[in-house]
């Protein structure tokens, strides 16, 4: 009877630590969401990609390379690295003869900012743009000998901004003048990349005529989903540059461009801020949005989420840094004695560690439950 | 204590060690020389030199390589040339036409218009096995081009088993070759695409391969603005084993500037008018940082700052003696006069054209001007893609209307395949003193197929520039030239042992294009068409028709 109560009395207490110990997956939980509590995102994404593609060749196509090259430039300015963007822009606006000013493409008629600048990296560029090609980078399904630069190398826990741009119309859009890709394409690729878990969640825009129907046909889960004009209506441009002599930029594209020189990496700004911006006056067209796919509340979901390249850190202890030794890898400048590397501050120890969070109130109903646990063994031993 | 014992051997090492990085120099050179028709053409050379090194014999390609630590060398491009084992490796990424006319040889020779890429790779293992597959020179080559198409944003992939191939006369190593066994030989593969842009994204990596990167040095002077507003621009990638040194990266900048253009009002040059920029300071792991100036010759100049040392009409500038920030200004005294190239230092000069209205036939004609008092040896290479073929029995070779069938010393020919392979047609030409050759070919050009054509098919195929090339064994080359232009090209090849190249415009030939909506036509065509007959037999077949007495 002894060992009978004592068993039973090891086994709810066995039982109790284990439920008072979070799980591996309750700790990495935790990590994000102790982020996200604070009132921000709730993402729980670890890596940033984008997929920009401008579809159109020919030089009175330029606004639609100048789409993609304003998105590039906001994307890199928040964070994402060139080596998560994959750019793929079907011709050469910016070393064009026919453009005045080589080596830069402007977005606005006066030419305040440059947005081809110093340090570009197109991935995909003239003939190379093909619906294949899109397709392959989005499922990943490509030769052993295509280099890293030109894969979009994601993973599960990924958040990525697809950004088309071109010249389309109901559920397609025009690849080079040459062929096309339907919104049937798009979202049984979106389908592979979530098969094969390729993402966490997706931010598809598009900027074309009828753009909203490319997106009417996605069924994966977690897409977000924004295109510039619905069925029967046209996209169209912003404002002509008279010394190019063409249209630098789409409306739909410069508003959104607008909205997001606001924002900066540390920026709160949600995507339903975006979409409030919308005015269908100024944009000529309706502007939509799809969000049913995507399980998170649109006011919740921060702008860097996707457009952004922000992790999320913990500043642990601070680790002394030896500054005495300076190597021979360290060549002093012209003239000058060896520069010294400034001194990491030790952080203070601010956070709490993983472990203990959260864990007041669960270890204390793990011990009630224990307690209880025991006590009616205890009630049912000593009963009979 | 026994620490201490031991610092006195510190002193035995060499004092200053702040150059010598494990067996890695790096030096950058730039040559400005004013152009006779008042342009400037500026080259950049940036050299790393990897000593001792060697290329990767194809032979252990499945034999894991040594660690690949560098501190100069750039490792992207390391990785690319031992895991494929190249031996030498050249990539030219230039845009405009070189005027040898007027602007006579270029400090780099090729001058090939778009992309060009050859290499000279050895055989990897012979046996036909699956694993080995990977190794031989062909998958190899497949890959080296989707590796610097990745590297150096351009669509080198492209440069497909349709573009490449194999001359052998035109082009030689720059360096040597290692005399691996006879098994192990080495293949050259040669592929060129005229219509490549070259934009910032390609000088973006180029920058990203020097060790100081554009933040200090000459490469500083590298503005994309102002580069591709050049009337002529090219970069360069040239790889090549010097035996008793090591292996060696030559990244080459090549453009001819307009200073009228640039916003002066005279042929007066500065760094700052061309470039927009100027050297700000020196890279700090340069071995050697020089700035060499063709000064004129004739006229009255004045340069500011003054040249470290004055060698054979050039001045030579070393970063390490000048002051910073160093702008560069030469001005002459008197107004431009323009002056026309005599005819005893104008190079050879080539022209090549398609002659011929219809869409499956015509002609190229060729016309090689040798304006030396030596004969000249050349060899006359061009790489068609496909689309066009060449009738061989209609070659024709005449100096001002005579036939001279005698002229052409051997020719090398192979076909191509439709679909499949590009022709290679080398002509062995010896060119009289002072005349000009004409070579005329009759063309085919092929039919292709509706899906083999470029999405832009109304602006017709790039043909690749053809090459001639002067070979530098025959006696009959060594001419007097007096020109420093021709002088110096002269000097590069004999340094080199290279034939000196000159290369031709690209030319744009449009084959018949289909009408692109006849499928969608056919196809709405014939569905009508079954859809009437069905219809019609169908109703025949089912349908009664029962005569109804009308109501009265």
């Amino acid at each position: 009877m002894f060992s009978r109560l004592l068993l039973l009395f090891l086994f709810s207490w066995t039982w109790g630590t284990l439920a008072a110990t979070p799980s591996h997956e309750q700790i990495v939980g935790d990590f994000f969401n102790k982020n996200g509590a604070s009132g921000g995102s709730t993402s729980n994404h670890t890596n940033n990609w984008a997929v920009l593609v401008c579809s159109s060749r020919y030089w009175f196509n330029y606004r639609h390379m100048a789409n993609a090259l304003g998105m590039y430039r906001t994307v890199k300015r928040l964070g994402i690295p060139d080596s998560n963007i994959i750019l793929m822009l079907a011709d050469d606006a910016a070393c064009n003869a026919r453009n005045r000013f080589p080596g830069s493409v402007y977005a606005n008629p006066g030419r305040g900012l440059d947005l081809y600048g110093d340090n570009i990296e197109v991935d995909y560029r003239g003939y190379e743009v093909t619906v294949e090609n899109f397709i392959r980078v989005l499922t990943g399904r490509m030769e052993p000998s295509v280099p890293r630069s030109k894969r979009l190398l994601s993973d599960a826990s990924s958040n990525i901004f697809v950004y088309m741009t071109g010249h389309g119309g109901n559920e397609f859009l025009k690849f080079q003048d040459n062929e096309e890709i339907s919104a049937f394409d798009i979202a049984d690729a979106f389908e592979q990349m979530w098969q094969k878990k390729r993402y966490n969640e997706i931010f598809f825009m598009i900027d074309t005529c009828q753009a909203n129907t490319m997106y009417s046909k996605f069924y994966s889960p977690n897409i977000l989903a924004t295109g510039s004009s619905k069925l029967d209506q046209n996209s169209y441009s912003y404002e002509n540059d008279n010394d190019l002599g063409i249209s630098v930029i789409d409306r739909f594209t410069h508003y959104v461009l607008e909205f997001m020189e606001r924002i900066n990496k540390t920026s709160h700004e949600s995507m339903a801020d975006l979409f409030a911006y919308y005015d269908p006056v100024k944009i000529h067209s309706d502007p939509g949005v799809r969000s049913d796919l995507f399980r998170r509340p649109l006011s919740e979901v921060r702008i860097t989420d996707f457009l952004g390249g922000v992790a999320q850190v913990e500043v642990g202890e601070g680790v002394p840094v030896d500054t005495a030794a300076v190597g021979e890898d360290q060549w002093p400048l012209q003239g000058e004695s060896p520069a010294v590397p400034p001194v990491l501050p030790v952080a203070e120890n601010t956070q709490e560690r993983v472990g203990d969070l959260g864990g007041g109130w669960r270890g204390m109903r793990a011990w009630g439950g224990v307690l209880l646990i025991g006590g009616l063994v205890g009630w049912v031993g000593f009963r009979s | 204590m026994r620490t201490l014992r031991f610092l006195w051997v510190l002193g035995l090492l060499p004092p200053c060690y702040c150059r010598y990085f494990s067996g890695e120099t790096f030096s950058e050179e730039l040559v400005i020389r004013p152009l006779p028709d008042g342009k400037v053409a500026s080259r950049f050379e940036f050299t790393t030199l990897l000593h001792g090194a060697t290329p990767r014999n194809p032979q252990n390609l499945s034999v894991e390589d040594h660690s690949q630590h560098y501190t100069l060398f750039p490792l992207a491009l390391g990785q690319i040339l031992r895991e494929y084992a190249v031996t030498e490796l050249h990539l030219t990424l230039n845009a405009g036409k070189w005027n040898y006319d007027r602007w006579g040889y270029p400090e780099e020779s090729d001058v090939a218009t778009g992309a060009s890429l050859w290499a000279w790779m050895a055989e990897g293992s012979g046996s036909a096995s699956a694993a080995n597959a990977r190794h031989r020179v062909d998958a190899r080559w497949r890959d080296l081009r989707n590796a610097l198409a990745g590297l150096f944003c351009a669509s080198i992939a492209s440069l497909d088993e349709q573009r490449t191939t194999s001359p052998g006369r035109a082009f030689t190593p720059v360096g040597a070759l290692p005399a691996w066994p006879a098994s192990v030989q080495h293949a050259f593969r040669h592929a060129s695409l005229p219509s490549e842009n070259v934009c910032t994204e390609n000088l973006t990596p180029f920058l990203k391969l020097l060790p100081c990167k554009s933040l200090s040095g000459l490469a500083h002077l590298l503005n994309p603005h102002r580069l591709f507003d050049a009337d002529w621009h090219g970069m360069g990638l040239h790889v090549s084993w010097r035996p008793n040194e090591g292996v060696q990266v030559r990244l080459t900048f090549q453009s001819v500037s307009d200073p009228l253009r640039a916003g002066g009002n005279s042929r007066d040059w500065s760094l700052r008018l061309l470039f927009d920029r100027v050297v700000d300071r020196a890279c700090p792991v340069a071995a050697s940082s020089r700035i060499i100036v063709t000064l004129p010759t004739k006229e009255l100049y004045s340069v500011h700052p003054e040249p470290s040392s004055v060698v054979d009409g050039r001045g030579a500038f070393d970063l390490s003696d000048q002051s910073f920030p160093l702008d560069l200004r030469l001005r002459w005294a008197e107004p431009f006069q323009h002056a026309t190239v005599p005819s005893a230092e104008a190079p050879l000069s080539v022209r090549r054209m398609l002659r011929g209205s219809a869409q499956d036939h015509g002609a190229l004609a060729i016309s090689i001007t040798n304006p030396d008092s030596d004969p000249v040896s050349v060899v006359y290479l061009e790489t068609l893609p496909w689309i066009v073929y060449l009738y061989l029995s209609t070659l024709e070779l005449s100096v001002g209307g005579v036939r001279r069938p005698d002229l052409l010393q051997d020719i090398s020919y192979i076909a191509p395949v439709p679909h499949g392979r590009a022709a290679t047609l080398e002509a062995f030409l010896s060119l009289p003193a002072r005349s000009t050759v004409t070579l005329h070919i009759g063309v085919g050009r092929s039919f292709l197929r509706y899906t083999e054509h470029p999405p832009d098919a109304q602006r017709g195929w790039d043909l690749p520039g053809a090459v001639v090339a002067l070979l530098p064994a025959a006696s009959g080359n060594q001419s007097s030239a007096t020109d420093s232009t021709n002088k110096g090209a002269m000097q590069e090849m004999k340094k080199w042992n290279q034939p000196q190249r000159i290369y031709t415009p690209a030319l744009l030939v449009d084959p018949a294009t289909p009408d692109f909506s006849m499928p969608y036509n056919v196809i709405i065509f014939t569905c009508s068409l079954i859809a009437f007959i069905f219809g019609s037999v169908f109703n025949g077949l089912t349908r009664r028709f029962v005569v109804l007495k009308s109501p009265e």
